[in-house]
């Protein structure tokens, strides 16, 4: 025993069997025994008799699930911080929490827990606390690696997040991964842009996804010219806001400027965007690096930002009151080489701003003398090199890793040099030429191919870095999607990616055509039926370019008679208008390759229900739209356009149609809002949407339940704006999940595969009356 | 019948910016048909009436509409007390008894609609009315003048090809800004720097055609802005009312737009 033993207060009257048996099994473990020893003391001083007891408790659940020291020693600690007035509840929830995500995810990931509750605490409050425990075991269950993955990043989760914030981003984690432990680790180790995305979207409110549109519309009335603005990587753990970097002819601007909120964002976009484009407009060709140092490229460019903004000033005065608010370097202070630099901005963009220092005049002086040349840009070089110099020789010091620009919507400067092929920052530069020029970020590469190794794969975040075509096709939308279990919407969860449709032999389904001669004709009577066009003559109408003979008599009579006439005798004519435009949804995933008894293929059939379809809608002069889809997981859905709107039915499209081939699954809400999307600006008054599906939705990732209630979302979506959709379907086990996704009335099953072709026209007729 | 009602007293003000009194003159010597091209508010319909008062002649003119058949053009039978009677339309009128006819913004009227003015633009100089059997052979002082918008076209409206061809055209654009400026300040009654701040400032709507307006602000615009601060509005306001909310109800486009202008302010 320890010859210490006997001093520690021992609670005298409750000294039951657990906390002698707590006591026994500490005290064998010399290097911890001080530590309990302390937290023991501090415990029985601040916390009563039961207190205590249930705390013993809650400490022996840990040592009987095997936590270990570590595990013990933060548990210890979160004790000893603990605030007295929050109760012991707490400590006990962090202790019970413990063992059980202990008990699923190990004894570190336990530790990394409890060692990071008085983060949590801090960031979310008191009483958010039982439901983040909840979490974190939730979270030890599902996906045990990821405990210490999320307690190590919680700060940057939590910063600006509450806790209802908190449970998403974790289901969101553990679904977008669908199964895949290094890509749940990934997405929590905020390597993924979905993680990032969703950790910032609350943070931010006003960002450049939310201003985008409005500061382009300001730059192009500025000037007229339409400014191709682009989003900058996301700079978590920076410690510097970025600046605007502009490489000509983009403008890159910051996804967000930290801090500034509402409409002082939305300003600060129209400034920043404004000054980049004054750089476009109004500066030279890129300056030469040379042999310039440091302080003298900050000079330059800190002279170039005047030049063009004195210029864009002289147009468009009202710009002064736009920037004005950004110059807040005083006339006082330490004249260190970045303030002074910041006064300097400030006395050369407001010359009436009084600021006595030499430099600081020197600077605005030559600014001045040489106003009669301002439009030449050398002049920026000249001024900027001689302050430069003058600078050097004040001796103060000048730190060109932590300088940044002043003020905060001037940009990065780099744009405005040619750093030749030899200078370190010429790399940096390049990288962001080269992933400028990409307009469509994709979040996959970086989730699936980040590399094992944890500082290259922060490299690969803080920089952008040029991407290889994605083999999956293009990515064209990304849609949300309905998550049943957490009954709410995900943002852009999934990816919509256009895949070049393979080119099959149009012969095939002519042939195809040619053997169902009689359902053709069938259907060309439908069509004759209903052509476009025919007028329509209206009779006794109040306007008209002529006569109704017959009403005009009895109008002669009523006359005669003496009474009143009616006044409607014209007739008039009225072309019978077609207003509809239909896209065809065409689901052409693995399943469709179930052969027939007559030895075709489900897909072959629904390759002539299709063709002879389209003949007719040909024949009719609806506008259609022929989309074919099959997806492989939330990240890959892939849609084929076998005919756009926009081009005439001809034999491209019938190859394109015989080209189709069946594989992977249905994911059919994306599809929906896909088709949503792509009929949208038809501009007829009714819109359909027809979805040829052999069964129900499914797919790798996603509960079925999940996704026929998200496709019944998406339907209901699409009925909102006014676009019909109706299902048909060829399994009869799919008609249960149809008819959910879009409602009885609107779904037809087609038992007997073989008649497709034929009732799929015979509705097409049928909706098109109505 | 008596065209005077149709004749203008006074000279209705326009400042040229090109050719097109000459070019207007002599297709009316020839008595050509014409077509104006042009954005909305840049001077069509005041064009048209001072070559009218210009030429002394009387100016009838049809605003087109979706709505107007052949009919409303050409003339109808009305039932009155007696039995039917015939009642020329405005065109028939003109044709009649010589006047400038002035079908102004075409193409908004069906395309069938349009096909009644084609006699009456090539040679035959003739407007056939098949319900009244006769054929109106046109007044020598008749001729037609279309106006057309291009910034409206689009597949479903658009001029037959049968028709545009008939025409010769004078393109009409928003004037050079000292050319503007002088109209507004004449027109509105402003000072030359409120009439030049505010061609600043159309100029800022303008350059967002295409980017999110369909059109920019006309001149008529501008004109209303100067009326409104001669009749005391700040101009912040006159411009808001006068400009901005009028031409767009996206809320992204109006805040740009409010903060170019703010841009171009002293």
């Amino acid at each position: 025993m320890s010859p210490d033993a006997a001093t520690i207060v021992l609670p005298t009257l409750q000294q039951d069997a657990p906390t002698r048996r707590l006591h026994a099994l500490m005290r064998p473990r010399e290097t911890t025994w001080p530590l309990f020893r302390a937290t023991w003391d501090g415990l029985v001083a601040r916390f009563g008799d039961d207190e205590i007891a249930c705390w013993v408790a809650g400490m022996l659940r840990l040592v009987d699930v095997n936590a270990g020291p570590s595990c013990f020693v933060a548990f210890w600690s979160l004790c000893a911080t603990h605030p007295a007035d929050d109760g012991i509840a707490p400590l006990i929830a962090a202790a019970d929490a413990g063992a059980e995500i202990c008990r699923h995810a190990g004894a570190p990931a336990a530790t990394a827990a409890i060692a990071a509750a008085p983060t949590a605490r801090r960031l979310l409050g008191l009483p958010a606390m039982p439901r983040w425990w909840q979490i974190m075991e939730n979270l030890a269950r599902e996906a045990p690696e990821s405990v210490g993955t999320v307690a190590k990043h919680l700060i940057e989760i939590l910063t600006a997040n509450d806790v209802d914030d908190f449970g998403h981003f974790v289901a969101a984690g553990l679904k977008a991964a669908a199964g895949s432990k290094q890509r749940r680790l990934n997405f929590f180790a905020l390597q993924d842009e979905l993680a990032r995305r969703l950790i910032e979207r609350p943070a931010a409110g006003v960002g450049f996804a939310e201003t985008e549109a409005a500061t382009k519309a300001f730059v192009t009335s500025l000037w007229g010219v339409p400014p191709l603005l682009r989003n900058l990587p996301t700079d978590l753990g920076q410690t510097q806001q970025r600046r605007v970097s502009l490489a000509a002819p983009l403008i890159r601007m910051p996804a967000f400027y930290r801090g500034v909120e509402g409409d002082a964002a939305r300003a600060l976009y129209k400034a920043a965007a404004a000054h980049a484009q004054a750089h476009l407009l109004f500066g030279g060709p890129r300056f030469p690096v040379g042999t310039l140092k440091p302080l003298q490229l900050a000079l330059v460019t800190l002279i170039e930002d005047a030049r063009v903004e004195t210029l864009a000033m002289r147009q468009l005065p009202g710009l002064r009151r736009l920037w004005a608010p950004y110059h807040v370097a005083q006339p006082n202070g330490a004249a260190t080489a970045p303030m002074l630099l910041a006064r300097l901005a400030r006395a050369l963009f407001d010359p009436a701003h009084p600021d006595d220092d030499g430099f600081v005049g020197k600077g605005r002086a030559m600014f001045q003398a040489a106003q009669s040349r301002i439009a030449d840009p050398t002049l920026s070089r000249e001024i900027g090199m001689l302050l430069g110099n003058d600078l050097g020789q004040m001796r103060v010091q000048f730190n060109a890793r932590t300088y940044v620009v002043e003020p905060l919507y001037r940009d990065d400067g780099l744009g405005l040099w040619d750093f030749g092929d030899s200078a370190p920052t010429s790399k940096e530069t390049l990288e962001l030429t080269v992933s400028a020029a990409r307009t469509e970020p994709t979040e996959a590469p970086d989730s699936r191919d980040a590399p094992a190794d944890p500082n290259a794969a922060d490299d690969a975040i803080a920089r952008a870095r040029p991407v290889a075509a994605d083999p999956r096709g293009t990515v064209v939308a990304r849609y949300p999607e309905w998550d049943q279990a957490y009954g709410i919407e995900r943002p852009d969860w999934t990816t919509v990616r256009e895949v070049a449709a393979r080119r099959g032999d149009p012969r095939t389904i002519e042939h195809a055509l040619d053997q169902a001669q009689m359902l053709r004709n069938r259907i060309a009577q439908l069509v004759r039926g209903v052509r476009v066009g025919r007028p329509v003559r209206l009779k006794r109408q109040f306007d008209g370019h002529d006569f109704d003979i017959d009403a005009m008599i009895d109008a002669g009579i009523s006359l005669r008679m003496k009474r009143d006439a009616e006044p409607r005798i014209f007739r008039a004519s009225a072309p019978q208008h077609r207003d509809l435009s239909v896209l065809l949804l065409i689901d052409i995933s693995q399943s469709t390759r179930d052969r027939l008894a007559s030895g075709a293929s489900i897909l072959d059939v629904e390759r002539l229900a299709v063709a002879v379809l389209a003949e007719a809608m040909d024949a009719l002069g609806d506008p259609f739209c022929l989309l074919a889809f099959a997806s492989n997981g939330r990240d890959d859905v892939q849609v084929t356009a076998v005919k756009s709107f926009a081009e005439p039915y001809r034999a491209d499209c019938i190859g394109r149609l015989a080209g189709l081939s069946s594989g992977l699954s249905t994911r059919l809400g994306t599809a929906l809002r896909h088709a949503g999307a792509s009929i949208a600006p038809a501009r007829t008054l009714r819109k359909l949407v027809i979805v040829l599906t052999d069964g129900e939705p499914s797919d790798i990732d996603t509960a079925q339940t999940d996704l026929v209630e998200d496709a019944r979302r998406a339907a209901a979506g699409l009925r909102r704006r006014g676009i019909d959709s109706f299902g048909v379907v060829l399994d009869p086990g799919g008609i249960t999940a149809a008819s959910r996704i879009f409602g009885r009335g609107n779904t037809m099953l087609v038992p007997r595969v073989e008649d497709l072709p034929g009732q799929l026209s015979g509705l097409y007729f049928r909706l098109a009356r109505r | 019948m008596n065209l005077d009602a149709y004749r203008i007293a006074d000279e209705p003000f326009y400042q040229p910016t090109g050719d097109e009194i000459a070019i207007f003159t002599a297709a009316f010597s020839e008595r050509l048909p014409v077509m104006l091209k042009g954005p909305t508010g840049c001077g069509k319909t005041r064009f048209v009436e001072h070559m009218a008062w210009r030429l002394g002649k009387p100016l009838i003119t049809v605003a087109a509409h979706e709505d107007m058949t052949a009919s409303d053009l050409a003339g109808r039978f009305l039932l009155d007390p007696g039995g039917t009677a015939w009642h020329d339309g405005p065109l028939t009128q003109a044709v009649r008894f010589g006047a400038i006819c002035y079908l102004d913004e075409i193409v908004e009227a069906r395309q069938d609609t349009t096909v009644v003015i084609h006699p009456l633009t090539d040679a035959r100089r003739i407007l056939p009315l098949e319900k009244r059997n006769e054929i109106v052979a046109a007044h020598p002082d008749f001729q037609l003048t279309i106006s057309y918008n291009p910034g409206y076209q689009s597949a479903i409206k658009d001029l037959k090809e049968s028709t545009k061809q008939r025409f010769l055209a004078i393109d009409f654009g928003y004037p050079a800004p000292a050319v503007e400026a002088a109209i507004i300040s004449r027109e509105a009654g402003t000072d030359n720097a409120l009439a030049g701040l505010l061609v600043a400032i159309g100029e800022r709507s303008r350059n967002l055609q295409g980017h999110g307006l369909d059109e920019g602000a006309s001149t008529r615009m501008l004109i209303h802005a100067g009326r409104l601060v001669r009749a005391g509005l700040p101009l912040q306001l006159a411009v808001r009312s006068s400009i901005v909310l009028p031409i767009t109800d996206n809320p992204d486009i109006r805040d740009a737009l409010s903060a170019a202008i703010e841009a171009c302010l002293p």
